[in-house]
C-alpha cells in the first residue's frame, strides 16, 4: 500500500498546498488545539531517561485520557522508544494488544522522544488524501498504515520548495504535519 | 620536492576526499558515532534551479551543466572561488562549535546543535562534491584545502569563522546572526548560471531554516528567562552583528559585479526584484536587506524581556566594521561619530562589547543559574 501511495504521487497537485504551507502551519500550530507553547515546552521537557510522568505530560498535551496500561505494557513501550530507529515502524507490530490500541497516543510518544516520527492525526491524514496520497483511517496501530503516513510526510519534505521551510526550531515533521492538519480541515 | 610529488599529495577523486573527510572528523574531535543514522547525501533540486541564465551578460542562454560549457576560465575561477568559500564556512562552523555538545543546556538543544553540525558537514560535503566532480584537478585541490584550513588555527577564509564560540550564548548568536548571512549567500547562489551550484542551494536552504530558528528561539528563551541582563546580552549582539555585516564583503565590490555579469551570483531577491540591479553596489544592497531583517527579528526577540529590562536593538551598521567604507572608523553603536582619543575609544568599546570580566560573569555567575528557559527537567 505504501508503494502504491507513493508511486502515484503527483507533485503538481501539491503546489497550492506548498504555496500556503507556512500559513497552514501557523493556523494549526498557533490554534487552541495546537497549543504552540505547550508543544514547544514538551520538546525540551521530554528527555532521556524517559519516565511515566513524561508520557503523562504528552497525554495531557494531546488531550488523551489517562493510560490504562499494565506495568509490563508501559515498560514494553518505553523500551521501544529507545530502540526504534526512524523510519522503521515494524517494531510496533510486536507490541501487545493494549499498546497497539491507540495510534494517536503511540505516535505522540514517538514524536516527542525521537522528533522524527509524525503525530498521527485524522485531519493530517485527510490533508494527505487531498494531495492524492491515500492513507486508510485507523485508530489502532498498524505499522504499515503508520509507515505509509510517516513516509508520505517525509516525501513531502523532500519535494517541497525551500520557501516552505520557515525559520523555526520545531522538527520539520511537525511543520508539515501541522500544515497538513489545517489543510485537511479546510 | 618534484612537482609530481606535490600533485600526488592531493586526493584524486571524491572517493579519496571522503577518506580525508573521515580523518578530518577525528582530528577535530567530532565522533562519527554522533551521526547515528544520518547520511551525507548529495542533494539537488533541479526543478527550482531553472534552465536559463537569469541575469547578467549571458541572460537567456542555457545554464551551464558542466565545466566545459562555461565560456571563460575567469568564470570557472569565480565559480570555484564561490564554492570554496561556501564549503570553507561549513566545515569551519563545526570546528568552532563541536566542543559545545558537552555543555548543552537541554537534551533538545544538544540534539539541535548536533543536527546543525551534521547538516553543515553535509553542506561542506556537497560543495566538495561539486569541486571534485566538475572542476578536475583544480577542484580537487580546493576540496582538499577545505579540510586543511582550520578555525582553531585561524586559517579559515572569513573572519567570523575563525572567531571562538566559547559558550551557548555565542552559539545562539552565531546561528542567529552568522547563519542568517549564510542564508543570504545560499539564496544569492540559488539562481546561479552554473546549474549544479544553483540546484545544490534548495536543499541547503531547507536545512538552514532550522539553524536560524534554533538561534532565534535560543535568544528568545534567554531573554524570556531574564537571568542574563539585557545590558549584557546587548554587548554580545553588538559583537556579532558587526562581524555578520562584514561577511557581505566590500562596498563597490568589483568581484561581486563580475559575479553578477557572469550570472554566477545574483541578488538576494533576484527572482522577486522588479528593478534592474545596481551592479556597482550589489554587496551593499544585500547587506541592507540583511540589516533590516536583523532589526525586525530583534524587535520580536526583545518583546519577551522582563519588565524593567532595556529593549534590545541592532547596533548601527557603522559600528566596529572591519570591511567597507566604515572600516577602521570610530562610530558609536547608535551610528554617531566618536569623538575622543584612543584611550577614550577603548574605554567606550569595553562598555558596548563583551570584556573578559563580562565573559567571566556570564559563565561563572549567570550560566550557573537557570539562565535559559527549560534548562532543567524538574518533574511536576
Amino acid at each position: 500500500m505504501q508503494h502504491v501511495a507513493l508511486t502515484s504521487f503527483n507533485k503538481e497537485r501539491c503546489r497550492p498546498f506548498f504555496d500556503k504551507l507556512t500559513e497552514y502551519f501557523h493556523q494549526h500550530h498557533q490554534s487552541e488545539e495546537g497549543d504552540a507553547d505547550g508543544y514547544e515546552e514538551l520538546l525540551y521537557r521530554v528527555r532521556r531517561p524517559y519516565t511515566p510522568e513524561m508520557l503523562d505530560m504528552i497525554d495531557s498535551w494531546m488531550g488523551l485520557e489517562k493510560r490504562d496500561w499494565r506495568e509490563e505494557t508501559q515498560r514494553e513501550v518505553m523500551l521501544a522508544l529507545y530502540a526504534i530507529r526512524y523510519p522503521d515502524t515494524l517494531l510496533l507490530e510486536s507490541f501487545t494488544e493494549k499498546a497497539r490500541s491507540d495510534l494517536r497516543r503511540l505516535s505522540a510518544y514517538l514524536h516527542f522522544t525521537n522528533h522524527t516520527y509524525a503525530i498521527w492525526d485524522d485531519d493530517t491524514r485527510m490533508g494527505l488524501v487531498k494531495l492524492g496520497i491515500e492513507i486508510p483511517a485507523t485508530n489502532t496501530v498498524d505499522p504499515f498504515v503508520y509507515g505509509a503516513y510517516v513516509s508520505a510526510i517525509e516525501l513531502l519534505k523532500d519535494v517541497a520548495p525551500f520557501t516552505c521551510f520557515i525559520e523555526h526550531d520545531v522538527p520539520r515533521q511537525r511543520l508539515f504535519q501541522a500544515a497538513l492538519a489545517a489543510y485537511g480541515r479546510e | 620536492m618534484a612537482d609530481t610529488e606535490v600533485v600526488a599529495d592531493y586526493t584524486q577523486n571524491f572517493e579519496g576526499w571522503i577518506d580525508d573527510f573521515n580523518e578530518w572528523q577525528t582530528r577535530i574531535g567530532f565522533d562519527p558515532s554522533w551521526l547515528g543514522d544520518y547520511r551525507f547525501d548529495i542533494k539537488f533540486d533541479w526543478d527550482t534551479a531553472g534552465n536559463q541564465i537569469e541575469f547578467g551578460d549571458f541572460e537567456g542562454k542555457p545554464k551551464w551543466n558542466r565545466r566545459m560549457q562555461i565560456p571563460q576560465q575567469t568564470i570557472r575561477d569565480a565559480i570555484i572561488n564561490m564554492v570554496s568559500v561556501q564549503g570553507d564556512t561549513e566545515f569551519a562552523s563545526v570546528e568552532q562549535q563541536n566542543h559545545l555538545l558537552a555543555s548543552a543546556p537541554t537534551e533538545y538543544d544538544r540534539k539541535s546543535a548536533l543536527r546543525i553540525m551534521c547538516e553543515e558537514q553535509r553542506h561542506g560535503w556537497q560543495m566538495a562534491y561539486l569541486l571534485c566532480t566538475f572542476f578536475g584537478e583544480q577542484g580537487m585541490r580546493e576540496a582538499a584545502k577545505l579540510l586543511e584550513r582550520n578555525a582553531q588555527e585561524g586559517t579559515r577564509i572569513l573572519g567570523s569563522f575563525n572567531a571562538p564560540i566559547d559558550h551557548w550564548l555565542d552559539f545562539f548568536c552565531f546561528t542567529h546572526f552568522i547563519d542568517r548571512d549564510g542564508k543570504y549567500q545560499l539564496k544569492m547562489l540559488s539562481t546561479s548560471s552554473f546549474k549544479p551550484l544553483a540546484a545544490s542551494m534548495g536543499p541547503m536552504l531547507k536545512e538552514e531554516s532550522f539553524h536560524l530558528g534554533t538561534g532565534a528561539n535560543g535568544l528568545r528563551r534567554i531573554v524570556k528567562q531574564g537571568v542574563i541582563p539585557c545590558e549584557l546580552l546587548q554587548k554580545y549582539v553588538n559583537k556579532w552583528v558587526s562581524t555578520g555585516l562584514d561577511l557581505f564583503g566590500t562596498d563597490d565590490s568589483t568581484s561581486a559585479q563580475w559575479a553578477y555579469v557572469y550570472g554566477v551570483k545574483g541578488r538576494y531577491d533576484e527572482r522577486e526584484a522588479q528593478e534592474p540591479a545596481d551592479r556597482e553596489h550589489l554587496n551593499e544592497a544585500s547587506r541592507d536587506l540583511y540589516f533590516q531583517e536583523l532589526r525586525d527579528e530583534m524587535r520580536r526577540i526583545s518583546k519577551v524581556r522582563k519588565e524593567g529590562e532595556p529593549e534590545l536593538y541592532i547596533p548601527s551598521d557603522k559600528f566596529m566594521r572591519g570591511i567597507g567604507k566604515f572600516a577602521g572608523k570610530r562610530y558609536t553603536v547608535h551610528g554617531e561619530e566618536f569623538e575622543g582619543d584612543d584611550v577614550a575609544w577603548d574605554e567606550y568599546v569595553s562598555t558596548v562589547t563583551p570584556t573578559d570580566e563580562d565573559e567571566s560573569r556570564l559563565v561563572n555567575e549567570y550560566m550557573q543559574q537557570e539562565w535559559i528557559q527549560y534548562r532543567e527537567w524538574k518533574g511536576n
